[in-house]
């Protein structure tokens, strides 16, 4: 008897900027919209757990997309985007998501994000409140200086290698090493788009400054970092979630950057926590 | 009580010379670095993923693509079986503790895999410090 998964993928073309994206989704569960994206360089089989979680799938509809250039969503179909240099901005993101949650009509999604996904979780809750009835920023903080790397796509080492391996450290030690190593497989597959990504992360992600304009009656803020995040460490989201008027952090022990595919039942204890305190919320 | 260097050095070659991981994908893993400990320094010399040789007493014109330095303290919470935040590898230690890494980076971006996973076996080795 073969065993089949209730994922189901899809695709939707949408219009950002001009840009024509035909854009990948997994999707599995009823009820409030969750709407989660991956990390820099990866792709939505990071959130393979949760998409087959029956206890979170039986009141949340769960969707999982590939960012433009990632995965199998394709680069613009309309552009010939391989004669310029890839640098994500915080403004074409935010609207790539928005249009996304637009094309599928939803009506006021979670969104979760991690790394690089946690942080744009800022921006749509500090522009876009009255969009979203709450965000979850996981492993974010309000700036992430430092990987803007040239030797993630540097033509003289192997890129795929070295976006795994870098990453390998922002795993905790103790998440098991199947789910270890398939996340640094994901990562092999994602390294020409990463240092653009990057651009993101560590240049144009600057929120310091702006935080107590987030209004968290409209949309609750809870974030999430694991002891053993390097780069945006526990601290830096606590601080993060400190300066947002009604924010909440919750740290999650013996954990990593990359929490929902390194060890995705132990990340489900604290998303749970999370999902309640919104439903509490709202 | 710590372990001389010579003792280290034979356990992290045979370690190394084992490890199925690096074994997968060995050939091509060719570098020289330098790990300095503070009072031990030791300079590894790879070739196609194996330890080809073990410089205990380095001199100060030996030469090594890269180098990592940090306090033994570091060095020893790099070696516990579970190391704790922000000792638990290079690139973690370099942003948050005392490691610095110097030299020819792109070498060890070129080894990045299998350095990762030798480096990590000192959880199981120890350190001679």
């Amino acid at each position: 008897m073969a065993k089949f998964s209730p994922v189901i993928g899809r695709y939707v073309t949408i219009d950002v900027d001009g840009c024509e994206y035909k854009v990948f989704y997994l999707r599995n569960g009823q009820g409030q919209p969750l709407v989660c994206q991956h990390t820099a360089g990866c792709h939505n089989h990071q959130w393979r757990g949760l998409l087959e979680d029956p206890e979170i799938t039986k009141n949340y509809d769960v969707i999982a997309y590939d960012l433009a250039r990632h995965g199998k969503s394709d680069p613009p179909l309309n552009k010939e985007w391989w004669k310029e240099e890839y640098t994500l901005t915080a403004d074409h993101y935010i609207k790539f998501i928005t249009t996304f949650c637009d094309a599928l009509e939803l009506d006021r999604p979670i969104f979760m994000g991690s790394s690089f996904g946690g942080n744009v979780a800022l921006h749509l809750a500090l522009h876009h409140a009255d969009r979203f009835k709450a965000v979850i920023p996981v492993e974010a903080a309000e700036n992430s200086p430092g990987f803007y790397l040239d030797l993630w796509r540097h033509p003289h080492v192997n890129a795929a290698q070295v976006c795994a391996s870098g990453t390998w450290d922002l795993m905790a030690p103790q998440s098991p090493d199947m789910d270890r190593w398939l996340t640094w497989h994901y990562y092999t597959q994602g390294s020409e788009v990463f240092k653009g990504d990057l651009y993101f992360y560590s240049i144009d992600h600057d929120l310091r400054g702006k935080l107590g304009d987030i209004d968290t009656k409209k949309c609750p803020v809870v974030m999430m970092t694991g002891t053993y995040d390097f780069l945006t460490p526990p601290e830096a989201t606590e601080a993060t979630a400190r300066q947002i008027p009604g924010g909440i952090y919750i740290e999650m022990e013996d954990i990593g950057h990359f929490p929902m595919s390194e060890n995705y039942p132990l990340f489900a204890v604290y998303l749970k926590e999370a999902l309640r305190i919104i439903e509490e919320r709202t | 009580m710590v372990m001389s260097v010579r003792d280290w050095s034979i356990r992290f070659s045979e370690a190394s010379d084992r490890d199925q991981t690096i074994g997968a994908m060995s050939r091509y893993f060719t570098c020289t670095y330098l790990w300095d400990m503070g009072p031990v320094k030791v300079i590894v010399e790879m070739i196609d993923g194996k330890v080809y040789r073990i410089n205990t007493e380095p001199q100060p014109l030996d030469a090594y693509d890269f180098a990592l330095r940090a306090s033994p303290a570091t060095w020893r919470e790099f070696a516990r079986p579970i190391p704790a935040p922000m000792y638990h590898g290079i690139w973690a230690a370099s942003f948050r503790r005392d490691l610095k890494i110097e030299g020819n980076t792109l070498a060890l971006m070129q080894n990045l895999r299998n350095f990762t996973v030798q480096f990590e076996l000192l959880r199981k080795v120890g350190v001679p410090v």
